[in-house]
């Protein structure tokens, strides 16, 4: 008797309702926090830092003025300011010899040796800890006592316990950034590590055992199997540590503040910011750091398309 | 329920948006939209500060008082930032609380203190909006051409010269912004009484070899490290340096002739110059500092000083205090003048600490009591007699530890004269030679580590070199400069 009724036709909220609404809205919801953080403390402040490294302003941003191009000319002009890249080829030779470290280390630790979870996590132990902290260690590892307000640091006790007399590490302005860079590695090694072993690891078992039946030795191994097979990872964990290199800041400026000889260029950012107010000239260089770092990644890039 | 489902989601988002931009409305402009969304504001601005649940209603009562004219008969509160966390009851031994009673009894009313141990860097953040309490210590990177965008004037520099020390602190266009809280002597060396006795200096050294002499006397006679360096604070311990520049030059305008007559800052025989080369001449001597500088320790060397491990240190006259309580023997911390003569006379510089201002994003009720709060700090308090500064009211006593500047002159450097004030530290900060600065390329610590690495004077000398031409040229370049030499 009663005419089955007509399908309504689906209308917005239907479509909310339904399956392909539910997953759109659940996405946006959850997305919209993230993208706020994201906007509010990302974005805003970069597109703010552009816009004042073409002014001329202090810390509070009174009065601010229009300077075009003028901050850039002045860090490409004046010899202070890029120079204090040199440093950064420290960290950048260390780096390599990091790399060389992290690759042994994670070969050894791919192959059949007891314990081998337990050396991971100590391994990468270092990468999980702060900065500031990693940073404390090693100020209290190099330090000199004078017997008056402090004693020996770690390793000085070490040397005087075989004999040896102490050393200023962080005085001597040619060791002393060799001592942060070796800091540096310290903390950075893990990650390395961590990175190679995923790349070795997901090497099919196949390929070894067809090695071991053509009787190939453990050097072998390494440089006809894994390191061709690993080459993207080296090739990506080289392109960070030039990133790494130009952009350190933490572990110089905590263990020495900068001094003999150990400034570099964020930390020479900070400075012209916050020392001697001139935020405008300092986003500029802010800006710089960014554009060579986007620089290298595009190199990167370029990089990864050819492999593939 | 389809509908209850969307606003509750739209409700959600805004509660969430309403949260992420509490930074950037005050809790005042949100009362007069939403009172509901204004309390949770409130609420989150204040316990993001990080005081405990007590203390949160109270702000939240502070902050949203401006917007309510109507609360005249209630209790004020007048939120007080300040840099003496050592002075607080949170932190510290609660001595500014128990002394602001007598204040709060007298105005029904009640301060609450807020303290900053990164003082300068937290509070410069915080003006950039208008949520800086209500009276605070104005810090120094507020230009003083910026004074009346933040502060309220206190008066004319005319009426309030003759009742004060340091006026002109804080001053523009001779309207006073900030009252100086206490003083001190700026250009003097901290020493152990029983070091230098124990050497055999009998009187003070009253010049740059006297003072040499007798630190290697320290040396060949006494355990105790001659001079401590502080290196590896250099940030603010080298800048102690630049405070005896002024005492030695014993001319209140010394700083104001290099301006207004073109000088270089480093001249031979001029105060610059001879500071810098007392700083370099010690430094240079392996035997007279600690062993390793760059590993030198703040806190540990307060206590050194004061049981005779270490003989002596240039610093203000602050870390008399700081001394003296570090150990057992806060008798032999003594204060010293500059070892510098003029025409054979000692001269001695004081100054002022942070002046206090009061916040003119205010109620005009809440900017009288601030105004009657830093009279009462200045007049009544006794804070600065309690630690041994000199106080701002112009006739106080001195502080006993000055006894060995009795033949000292006392002086306070000159304001800028009209049309050049705050120049000398835009040339200083645009120039970045940085008299006061402690970054890692500043003159003071090429210096000493020039001195450190046993480098011949010839290398400061490129280093004052170096520092002249920038000083001058940006001197030349500065637009209020040249037109006061051309006007």
């Amino acid at each position: 008797m009663a005419a089955p009724k007509a399908q309504p036709k689906r209308d917005f909220f239907d479509w909310l309702h339904g399956y392909t609404g539910q997953k759109y809205t659940t996405t946006l919801l959850f997305l919209l926090i993230p993208i706020i953080l994201m906007i509010l403390f990302t974005i805003i402040p970069a597109a703010n830092m552009f816009i004042f490294s073409f002014q001329e302003r202090d810390q509070f941003g009174v009065n601010p003025e229009w300077v075009g191009i003028d901050n850039y000319k002045t860090i490409f002009t004046d010899t202070s300011y890029l120079s204090t890249f040199r440093n950064s080829l420290y960290y950048l030779a260390g780096s390599f010899a990091q790399q060389a470290i992290a690759l042994f280390i994670a070969v050894l630790l791919c192959s059949k040796i007891k314990l081998a979870n337990v050396f991971k996590g100590v391994i990468f132990f270092p990468y999980m800890m702060n900065g500031v902290a990693v940073s404390l260690i090693f100020r209290r590892f190099f330090q000199k006592g004078d017997g008056i307000t402090n004693t020996e640091g770690t390793l000085n006790s070490i040397i005087q316990m075989f004999g040896g007399d102490p050393v200023k590490w962080l005085s001597n302005p040619d060791i002393v950034n060799w001592c942060l860079v070796f800091a540096s590695i310290w903390r950075y090694i893990g990650f390395d590590i961590i990175m190679y072993i995923g790349a070795i690891q997901s090497i099919s078992p196949d390929i070894y055992e067809a090695a071991d039946l053509d009787g190939a030795n453990a050097w072998q191994r390494f440089w006809y199997i894994i390191f061709p097979s690993i080459r993207p990872i080296v090739a990506l964990q080289l392109i960070l540590a030039i990133k790494g290199a130009v952009s350190v800041f933490e572990i110089p400026y905590i263990i020495t503040g900068g001094k003999v000889g150990t400034s570099t260029f964020v930390i020479k950012t900070i400075d012209t910011a916050f020392t001697y107010q001139h935020v405008g000239l300092a986003s500029a260089m802010a800006v710089v750091l960014l554009a060579i770092i986007l620089i290298v990644t595009g190199i990167q890039k370029a990089f990864f398309k050819e492999d593939k | 329920m389809k509908l209850q489902k969307i606003l509750s989601a739209a409700l959600t988002s805004a509660i969430v948006l309403s949260i992420a931009g509490c930074g950037g409305n005050t809790a005042g402009t949100q009362a007069a939209t939403d009172g509901a969304v204004q309390n949770a504001v409130a609420g989150e601005g204040s316990s993001s500060s990080g005081n405990d649940a007590a203390a949160d209603t109270t702000t939240a009562a502070a902050t949203a008082a401006p917007a309510d004219n109507t609360s005249s008969g209630e209790k004020l509160t007048l939120t007080v930032l300040t840099h003496r966390t050592d002075r607080l009851a949170n932190g510290g031994d609660g001595s500014l609380e128990e002394m602001t009673k007598a204040f709060e009894e007298a105005n029904n009313c009640t301060v609450k203190y807020q303290g900053f141990t990164d003082y300068a860097g937290d509070v410069s953040t915080m003006m950039s909006t208008s949520e800086y309490g209500d009276v605070l210590m104005i810090p120094d990177t507020v230009k003083l051409s910026d004074l009346s965008n933040y502060f309220e004037p206190l008066g004319s520099y005319d009426d309030l010269k003759e009742k004060y020390n340091w006026a002109d602190q804080k001053m523009y266009d001779g309207v006073v912004y900030g009252i100086s809280h206490l003083g001190s002597v700026s250009g003097g060396i901290c020493y152990n009484k029983k070091v230098w006795a124990d050497a055999g200096v009998t009187t003070l050294p009253k010049t740059i070899d006297e003072f040499m002499a007798d630190l290697r006397l320290i040396r060949d006679n006494t355990d105790a490290i001659p001079y401590y360096t502080n290196f590896a604070a250099a940030d603010w311990t080298l800048s102690q340096w630049s405070s005896l520049v002024m005492s030695a030059s014993g001319k209140s305008s010394y700083n104001n002739d290099i301006l207004i007559n073109g000088e270089d800052l480093f001249v031979p025989g001029g105060a610059y110059y001879e500071v810098f080369k007392l700083m370099y001449s010690v430094f240079e001597d392996s035997t007279l500092i600690e062993e390793d500088p760059m590993t030198s320790d703040w806190e540990g060397c307060k206590a050194a000083i004061n049981n005779g491990k270490i003989g002596t240190m240039v610093m203000g006259s602050w870390a008399v205090g700081q001394f003296a309580e570090a150990g057992d023997h806060p008798e032999n911390i003594g204060y010293m003048p500059a070892p510098f003569s003029v025409n054979g006379k000692q001269y001695a510089q004081s100054a002022s600490d942070y002046a206090m201002g009061v916040n003119k994003n205010r109620s005009s009720e809440i900017k009288e009591l601030g105004k009657k709060y830093i009279t009462w700090f200045v007049e009544e308090s006794g804070f600065a007699k309690k630690e041994g500064a000199i106080p701002t009211l112009k006739g106080s006593a001195m502080p006993d530890y000055l006894e060995a500047f009795a033949d000292c002159e006392f002086f306070t450097e000159d304001t800028a004269p009209d049309g050049l004030v705050g120049v000398w530290n835009e040339i200083d900060n645009d120039s970045q030679v940085g008299i006061w600065a402690g970054d890692a390329a500043n003159f003071k610590i090429q210096i000493a580590e020039a001195a450190l690495a046993g480098n011949d004077f010839s290398a400061v000398e490129k280093i004052y070199a170096d520092c002249n031409s920038k000083w001058a040229a940006t001197r030349d370049a500065n637009a209020v400069y040249t037109a006061y030499k051309a006007g």
